[in-house]
């Protein structure tokens, strides 16, 4: 509980991090700000390009039913790989002055969080110009999604980057994990095609809902392709998995920032 | 914890593993199991004190005996293996000055990045900022960016945030050496004022003078435990002769090494032809003589280079004439270390007739009270013919240190009495 009074009396560096990282994001080129939405616009015409020309898909829209998921999931990566670095790329300051550590992970999550918010600026505008439309009822459901999804990505990159400083490596293997975990979640597929292969297998089929991302990536899809009020089964699995994971990332960190300034 | 303490410090125990060759990869930790080896140094034996609300206490020590550490632990940026620190109130910390500065933002948009790393929220930040830039005095460039300051100007922007922050306990390090003599008093002023406001300050610093005016009470740790404790009137005196005799011990070792090494270059100097020396701004002269050696004496007639206040010192100078050197004068100066003059004289200013310079010989010019103060000095010593002809003429040829028990301020003692009615 001391954690967060403190995390919050420190909201300001909180904040003026946040600023820095955004505003560091895309300095020195020259369209800036922008690039913020081409490129998901770039990727989303990518996608259009492969998968309903190119591999054509047994799913209808595929392209969209890809790229409501995909956004998520990028915020999700980000604070994982990006996350892992970002208690040593501030090692001068965590070596000779004191702040809760926490504001470091936090902060990073919270850059990527507003880089997601704006990204789904491009995600809407896609799904009004092309006609597909959205479900306003279903999309009330869409912030409580988002918290979840941020609750999850504060306990990974808490996680990973109070384990990057003890160990370094991991930077490069979270980049692999990463990509592991990302086949893993129904992401390029749908749930009901891995729930049809599972089906003998009760065992496995728990273990794969264990994925704290697979509910979050799950509800997402619901309200904005099948435009439906999710599921709140759905929901609520996605509650508890990531409050668990919240909960682990926070002591972990707590844990082990002890020794940071010793480690540098 | 005592309702009268604002900080409590119960045997703190602290170790650092210094790695012989740390691998943090992977790899080198598997495959080179031996570079893993670690020497366990221990840098706090079990330190115990507490700090009433409102005191200001100093630790003393000389470098490496665990002082910063201990600040270190006391600010929470690592922590303790055994032991417990308890602390009440806001704690700011004046260890490092302008973390997170960012050279192109401007000087006020950094005041606002700093003053968040001392975990002030932006209302607070808000209602200091205008002190803030009238401490640092750059009311003329605050919106400029930071890059285009001068160094002095940074120190002062980061001093004026950090010392605003209004905590509970400050904690300092060695930091009242920024921005020129008149910053700095300022800087000191604002330090006696928070103090005077209820501020409970913890101070390391090697300026005995700064300690005795701040602090209550001096905690000389050495080699991880407290040696001492109390009045710094009464404690710093004490480190200080510690310090002093240590010193000459040092140099003496230091001394017996060089001598075999001084001799060889004083001999490789009398082969080197006149010309050379010319060129060498600190030496110049018509070289009819020359200076083959300097030393310092102590009382004892030992060579030493370290000095305390008031005791006798004696310069030995011996030359060799290759030509006769008629109306001969011998000079010296001191200097402190930028340049100033402390004192300056010769024969001819102290009523001694000239003399004649022929083969080589010794000079002793005897100081019975040595009245500098703490610092190093150097010393110009010069032979000079007839009235205004450099012999030899040898800028910065030997410098010394002195150290001073007392905690006098300046260069030089003033013999004094007073008189109180």
């Amino acid at each position: 509980m001391k954690v967060f009074k403190e995390v919050y009396e420190y909201r300001e560096m909180v904040f003026s991090l946040v600023r820095k990282e955004l505003r560091g994001r895309y300095k020195g080129s020259v369209l800036g700000f922008l690039w913020t939405f081409i490129n998901p616009l770039l990727q989303l015409l990518v996608y259009t390009m492969v998968f309903s020309v190119i591999m054509r898909q047994g799913i209808e829209q595929y392209y969209l039913f890809l790229f409501v998921a995909l956004v998520p999931w990028m915020f999700m990566s980000a604070s994982m790989v990006g996350g892992a670095s970002c208690v040593i790329a501030q090692k001068d300051m965590v070596k000779k002055i004191y702040f809760p550590r926490e504001v470091l992970p936090l902060s990073y999550v919270i850059s990527s969080f507003v880089n997601m918010l704006l990204t789904f600026i491009v995600v809407f505008a896609v799904l009004i110009v092309t006609g597909f439309g959205i479900n306003p009822l279903a999309v009330l459901f869409l912030p409580l999604i988002m918290m979840v999804e941020f609750l999850v990505c504060v306990g990974i990159a808490f996680l990973a980057s109070a384990l990057t400083v003890y160990f370094r490596d991991l930077e490069h293997i979270l980049s692999i994990v990463a990509m592991a975990w990302q086949f893993l979640t129904p992401i390029m597929y749908p749930q009901s095609m891995v729930q049809e292969s599972l089906e003998k297998h009760a065992l496995l089929w728990k273990v794969w809902n264990l994925n704290p991302m697979t509910p979050v990536i799950n509800a997402y899809r619901e309200i904005l392709y099948f435009k439906r009020i999710p599921d709140f089964n759905n929901i609520g699995s996605a509650i508890v998995l990531g409050l668990i994971v919240c909960v682990i990332g926070v002591i972990v960190f707590r844990h082990l920032q002890k020794g940071f300034a010793e480690e540098f | 914890m005592n309702a009268e303490n604002a900080i409590e410090v119960n045997d703190l125990k602290k170790s650092f593993k210094v790695y012989m060759d740390k691998g943090s990869q992977l790899k080198e930790r598997v495959l080179f199991k031996k570079r893993n080896r670690y020497e366990n140094r221990e840098v706090l034996k079990g330190i115990s004190f507490e700090v009433k609300k409102g005191e200001a206490i100093g630790l003393i020590g000389h470098n490496g005996c665990g002082k910063s550490t201990t600040l270190k632990l006391l600010s929470k940026i690592i922590y303790p293996d055994s032991g417990t620190i308890e602390m009440k109130g806001r704690v700011s910390s004046l260890i490092e000055l302008g973390a997170g500065f960012h050279p192109d933002m401007s000087g006020r948009e950094n005041i606002y990045t700093n003053a968040s790393i001392f975990g002030l929220s932006k209302k607070e930040i808000d209602a200091r900022v205008e002190d803030i830039i009238e401490f640092s005095e750059l009311e003329e460039f605050i919106d400029n960016p930071v890059r285009t300051y001068s160094s002095g100007m940074y120190m002062r922007l980061a001093f004026a945030v950090a010392i605003n922050v209004d905590a509970d306990i400050l904690l300092v390090d060695e930091i009242l050496a920024v921005g020129d003599a008149g910053f700095q008093t300022k800087c000191f002023n604002k330090m006696k004022e928070i103090k005077a406001d209820g501020t409970t300050i913890v101070i390391v610093s090697h300026a005995m003078g700064q300690i005795e005016q701040i602090c209550d009470r001096s905690i000389w740790i050495h080699e991880g435990e407290i040696k001492a404790e109390g009045k710094p009137r009464e404690v710093d005196p004490q480190y200080l002769e510690y310090i002093a005799s240590e010193r000459k011990n040092v140099t003496k070792k230091h001394l017996d090494k060089g001598n075999s090494k001084k001799e060889q270059e004083e001999e490789k100097e009398k082969k080197e032809e006149c010309d050379s020396d010319t060129k060498d701004k600190t030496r110049w002269g018509n070289n009819k003589a020359r200076i083959t050696a300097l030393r310092m004496l102590d009382e004892k007639g030992c060579e030493n280079n370290t000095f305390i206040t008031g005791e006798e010192c004696v310069l030995e100078i011996k030359y060799n004439a290759k030509k006769e050197v008629e109306n001969a004068i011998v000079g010296i100066g001191i200097y402190t270390l930028d340049d100033m003059r402390v004192y300056g004289t010769n024969t001819r200013i102290d009523n001694l007739p000239t003399f004649f310079l022929n083969e080589s010989g010794t000079i002793q010019f005897r100081i019975e009270e040595l009245p500098l103060l703490s610092g190093n000095y150097y010393l110009d010593v010069a032979i000079e013919q007839d009235l205004n002809t450099p012999v030899d003429y040898w800028r910065k040829a030997v410098s010394f240190n002195v150290f001073s028990k007392k905690e006098e301020a300046g260069v030089s003692q003033i013999k004094h009495t007073w008189l109180i009615k």
